[in-house]
């Protein structure tokens, strides 16, 4: 059984610099996988080329044992693996309930000449969409507010849209880059087990890269570690919290040796 | 994907659009050499012909470096097209032809008792002040044209400012032919620098003219090339600008005023489309308020071959664009007025087949 | 009085002073004093002049600006009248004193009979007496000194009292339009079947507006129609689908020699019937659209438009080379190029021409706006929104791309076929680079992606300069100028894009389409 995703050896170079080195990773399916690492360790760029936008310079992106680095972006989405971005990048002039439909691309069949005359069969497509899409707003809790511009929309609102395009995709993978940023605690405990939820709803596995802890430790069945865009460090929650390496990488050296004294001191 | 498409194009694979490609261009690559060996075979064109084509190229090569220069600097800062670049030049040619003409007014004696006028008297004096007052102008220009059309439109999506552009470059185009008449004018050049007269080559079998103008056009672009580059690489203002063009915002956290900057490299690259403006009068002689769009696009063309916020590029793009316009259609056997499609075809061509210009781009890839 | 604020109103000044000279430099105020006094029908030319008073007016208005433009500067800073007013007569001071500078330097030279047409050629005598309102220098100088500072200072006084009185002046404004659109708009709009009745008048005026207008409106309002086609298919390639192609004229040109050598008699003598040659236009333009559009998909933005820009010229300059001569007919152009035939009955006169062209644009405008409304037209818009992210939600931008330059070249072929038929006659001059920027700056000024936009800016670019006939020198200055300042006022367009309200069609079936890629629910 193929695991959803597999990078093995995946290195990005630019120019002088190694954003992503050798990294390996595999995510089991239906598990919710981050990955973590502080700033610049190469999080974003390793999605970037998972999800086609760069092509790796070494090894392998494995989607169900096929390889698709390289491909590009469209034909990856319509394989099923959609994604989120960090700042928001909605379609900011078009609705809200559009910004949704343009994710049913991959599986529309009508095309212009079709779509000029108004045949049944563009309109039967047409209605399907609109209402598919309107369902996947009211699922993402943004009931009513289709007609509204991308724009016009809270932060917490266009997070969720975003969210809502990527599910239109039909995705069986899906990657989310930083979805709880800019959220208040309350948001952000919310979407924790809304993420949760879609898994089990929609049959996912989900890869995120996330910065806040509680939702990494909360929700996590595996957690990567990256620095310096190199892992260095995998496995569940408890066993990454306790990890010197991963302490180090965050807090500086010298950070763990203290972390292992508090603890033996608590202990006492 | 399907196609319902009546007029679908061809769906091809991925990589076999990457052979084609490759494939293209070798053919085109030799065709070209083919049809070039079968004119050399044919020799229509004797020695002399090549070399006075290939200087001819290098001088306007020459000037379209210089304004070629200034559209890479402002496009690497600002990611614009300065559509409105040519009539800068144009600005210049006016300003150079303007003190020539009075100086050309001035009745002064010359050393041998004849009755001369000062621009004859004093050339180098009258070049000079020419030169500066073109520039000057023409950096005014530049500088008044960011501030009015571009600075307002600093946020604005990639086509307001074109069109921005487009509208200055057309406002600009008709001032000038309504200020000064449609009408072509002659610069007058102080005798020392006649135009046509020069070294005198005997080369198989008949004269060629190495004019003097075309070697004092080629050796002042140098030096200005020269100047601006070690502007931009050793002095302050330089960092300054490599650092707003590579990152507005840290650059303004550094304490850099990114306004100022940018104007600063307006003035700049207006300063030398303004001296390749009067280098164009004093070379070719007849001029009007339409002189610069041609050569606006074409010196464009330079850039983007050279690489698009590459200087060396630009410089590098000048020269050949010059060069290959002038031997081009000879080497192909084909007319001179086609040598405007010479141009665009190579523009096209390289970048179809490098994007990033022959020098590389010096700007970085869109990041995520 | 704050000197920052002086300090800018002066600049400014220094700014309006320039303005000034630079307009009498090129004659403008003669021009346009003989405008305005042809518009209000008065005759009130002394000799080969207008009469001084419509230049005071003139003068009069840019003071009150200035002034304005001052007193709001200075009005940030503090709120006492006085100062205010001071601050504008400072900069009506500076103005006045540039233009008087400017008025006596020149006013000099005339007077010791130089002519100064050599260098500034708009610049007669009689045109700068007139600056100086036929006085002697000084005197003329001191007339624009002290109506500058005066009506500066008036326009200082404006502006206070409207600042002051803003908010009052405001609520003022928003009853009134209220009341406009309750008693008077929403009764409209109540009649029953009033878009019926609208759209009936429109058919009616035009099915009788042709045969009764004449053959010169027939031909201003067919260049206005075949540039609406031409519009409405950029508006595809830029508004839609966020392509700059700056070369669009290259497709008009296609289409127009299609039509021209199929159909003329020489060179080719083809002499093909006028609808076959009608849609072998469009088909080969939009052939052409794709081989232009298959090298440079991957292009960014300004490439694009530079390498449109060249394919365009490359065209023009083919066509006028003697190379293709034989083919092309270089640059005499095509003649003698046929007319519509119907049932073999030939309808070339002006009034049936100007149906055709109708015709035509309302199927183009129905075929658009179709496109624009469907899943296609949000396929565009997403590509011109975020390409990257269009691309990764599973749009396939190449096809889409490489879709809307066919279309919207074959509508420009389209408009190239009309054009020469209509003419009778192509050359290459008729397909320089200015038709590209027309169409562009036609498309942008009424409002990128917007079909309405598009009606607007053809009547605008060019209906309203057959009316104004009389500045067609300062057409183009006011054109370039006029870019900049909508560029910076109202980018959007004067009739911007809006998305349509998305609904169900009740009665129609809402099942899952056949097979596509992605999983199944």
């Amino acid at each position: 059984m193929n695991p959803v995703l597999e990078t093995r050896h995946v290195s990005k170079i630019f120019g002088g610099l190694t954003a992503v080195n050798n990294v390996d990773i595999v995510v089991p399916e239906g598990s919710i996988a981050s990955i973590i690492g502080p700033n610049g360790a190469g999080k974003t760029t390793l999605f970037n080329c998972i999800s086609g936008f760069y092509k790796p310079e070494t090894g392998n992106v494995l989607y169900y044992g096929s390889p698709i680095q390289g491909m590009l972006t469209d034909k990856i989405a319509s394989m099923g693996i959609a994604r989120t971005y960090q700042n928001i990048r909605l379609f900011k002039a078009m609705t809200a309930l559009e910004n949704v439909m343009v994710g049913f691309e991959p599986r529309l069949t009508q095309g212009w000449l079709t779509a000029v005359l108004k045949t049944p069969g563009y309109l039967k497509e047409q209605n399907y969409v609109i209402r598919e899409a309107s369902k996947l707003l009211d699922y993402v809790g943004l009931k009513g507010l289709g007609d509204n511009l991308a724009i016009n929309l809270p932060y917490g609102a266009q997070r969720r849209l975003e969210l809502a395009r990527a599910l239109a995709n039909k995705p069986k993978l899906l990657l989310l880059d930083e979805p709880t940023a800019g959220m208040n605690p309350q948001e952000t405990d919310e979407m924790n087990s809304f993420i949760r939820q879609i898994r089990d709803d929609l049959n996912l596995t989900i890869v995120l890269i996330e910065h806040d802890m509680r939702v990494v430790m909360n929700i996590s069945d595996q957690i990567s570690v990256l620095d310096y865009g190199k892992k260095i460090a995998e496995g569940d929650p408890k066993q990454i919290q306790s990890n010197p390496k991963v302490i180090e990488a965050y807090l500086g050296p010298g950070a763990a040796a203290l972390s292992e004294k508090y603890r033996r001191e608590k202990k006492q | 994907m399907d196609d319902n498409n009546k007029k679908s194009p061809l769906k091809l694979p991925q990589n076999s659009i990457k052979y084609a490609r490759v494939i293209a261009a070798l053919l085109l690559l030799a065709l070209l050499i083919l049809r070039g060996v079968n004119v050399a075979r044919e020799a229509q064109l004797g020695s002399d012909t090549w070399l006075r084509l290939s200087v001819s190229g290098l001088v306007i090569g020459s000037m379209y470096a210089l304004i070629a220069i200034g559209y890479t600097l402002v496009y690497g800062i600002l990611f614009m097209i300065n559509f409105a670049h040519g009539e800068v030049m144009m600005i210049g040619s006016f300003g150079g032809y303007f003190i020539f003409e009075l100086f050309n007014t001035i009745p002064t004696t010359a050393a041998d008792g004849s009755q001369s006028t000062f621009l004859n008297t004093s050339p180098v004096l009258a070049i000079l002040i020419a030169f500066i007052v073109g520039m000057i102008i023409a950096a005014v220009a530049g500088y008044y044209l960011e501030r009015i059309a571009y600075r307002p439109l600093r946020g604005a999506p990639r086509l307001v400012p074109l069109i921005s552009a487009i509208g200055a470059s057309i406002f600009l185009q008709n001032a000038g032919q309504l200020l000064f008449g449609p009408q072509r004018r002659q610069y007058i050049n102080p005798t020392v620098l006649e135009r046509g007269i020069g070294w005198n080559i005997e080369l198989g079998g008949s004269q060629v003219v190495i004019t003097y103008t075309g070697i004092f056009t080629l050796i002042l672009s140098a030096i200005l090339m020269v100047i601006l580059f070690l502007l931009v690489q050793r002095t302050k203002l330089g960092r300054a600008m490599r650092a707003v063009a590579q990152d507005k915002q840290t650059a303004a956290l550094m304490g850099i005023d990114v306004d100022q900057i940018i104007s600063r490299t307006f003035v700049i690259s207006g300063a030398l489309a303004g001296a390749a403006g009067v280098m164009w009068g004093i070379h070719n002689g007849l001029f009007n308020y339409f002189v610069g769009f041609i050569p606006g696009i074409k010196a464009f063309t330079a850039a983007v071959l050279g690489g698009i916020g590459n200087i060396p590029g630009a410089m590098v793009g000048g020269f050949f664009l010059g060069i290959i316009e002038s031997i081009g259609p000879a080497i192909l056997g084909i007319d001179f007025q086609l040598k405007d499609v010479i141009a665009f075809t190579i523009l096209i061509l390289v970048l179809i087949f490098r994007p990033s210009g022959i020098l590389g781009e010096a700007l970085t890839e869109e990041k995520l | 009085m704050n000197k920052e604020s002086l300090r800018k109103s002066v600049s400014s000044a220094l700014v309006v002073g320039i303005i000034i000279i630079f307009l009498a430099l090129i004659d403008f105020h003669v021009v346009l004093a003989g405008m305005i006094q042809k518009l209000f029908g008065k005759q009130l030319y002394s000799g080969r002049l207008p009469d001084a008073g419509f230049f005071l007016v003139f003068l009069g208005l840019i003071g009150i600006w200035n002034g304005w433009r001052a007193a709001r500067l200075d009005q940030q800073e503090n709120k006492s009248l006085f100062q205010c007013i001071a601050c504008s007569a400072a900069a009506g001071l500076t103005t006045g004193l540039v233009v008087a500078v400017y008025a006596v330097i020149v006013g000099s030279i005339d007077a010791q009979g130089t002519d100064l047409r050599v260098y500034l050629s708009l610049l007669s005598s009689d045109s700068i007496q007139f600056f100086l309102f036929q006085q002697p220098v000084f005197i003329g100088g001191l007339i624009h000194l002290g109506f500058g500072t005066l009506l500066a200072a008036a326009g200082g006084f404006m502006a206070a009292l409207y600042y002051r009185n803003q908010d009052q002046l405001k609520e003022r404004l928003s009853s009134v339009k209220s009341w406009y659109q309750e008693r008077i708009l929403n009764k409209v709009q109540s009649v029953p079947y009033i878009n019926y009745i609208l759209l009936g008048i429109m058919v009616l005026l035009l099915g009788i507006m042709p045969q009764v207008w004449g053959s010169y409106w027939n031909y201003v309002m067919g260049t206005v129609g075949i540039y609406v086609l031409l519009g409405l298919g950029l508006n595809i390639i830029v508004g839609l689908s966020g392509q700059l192609v700056l070369g669009y004229v290259a497709f008009f040109a296609i289409g127009a020699y299609t039509f021209a050598l199929t159909t003329a008699p020489e060179p080719h003598n083809l002499v093909v019937n006028f609808w076959v040659a009608i849609l072998a236009s469009i088909i080969l333009a939009a052939i052409s659209g794709i081989l232009v559009g298959l090298p440079i998909l991957r292009l960014r933005g300004d490439y694009l438009a530079i390498v449109t820009l060249g394919f365009g010229e490359i065209i023009r300059i083919l066509l006028r080379s003697d190379l293709l001569k034989d083919f092309t007919m270089g640059p005499r152009g095509v003649r003698d190029i046929a007319g519509p035939t119907l049932f073999g009955r030939e309808f070339s006169s002006s009034a049936d021409f100007m149906y055709l062209i109708i015709i035509a644009v309302i199927l183009s405008i129905f075929f658009a706006k179709r496109l624009q409304e469907s899943s296609v037209g949000r396929a565009w818009l997403s590509i011109s929104q975020d390409e990257t992210v269009a691309q990764a939600t599973g749009v396939d931008t190449y096809k889409y791309k490489l879709l809307a330059l066919a279309l919207g070249a074959s509508l420009a072929g389209l408009g190239g076929a009309l054009f020469a038929s209509r003419n009778q006659f192509t050359g290459p001059e008729d397909h320089a680079l200015m038709v590209s920027i027309n169409v562009l700056c036609l498309v942008i000024v009424g409002g990128m992606g917007s079909i309405p936009g598009v009606i607007l800016g053809s009547f605008a670019l060019k209906g309203l300069p057959e009316i104004l006939r009389e500045m067609e020198n300062y057409r183009m200055l006011v054109f370039g100028a006029l870019l900049v300042v909508m560029m910076i006022i109202l980018p959007e367009g004067l009739w911007p894009a809006s998305r349509p309200k998305l609904e169900i069609d009740v009665g129609k079936e809402s099942e899952s389409p056949q097979v596509g890629a992605g999983g199944e629910s």
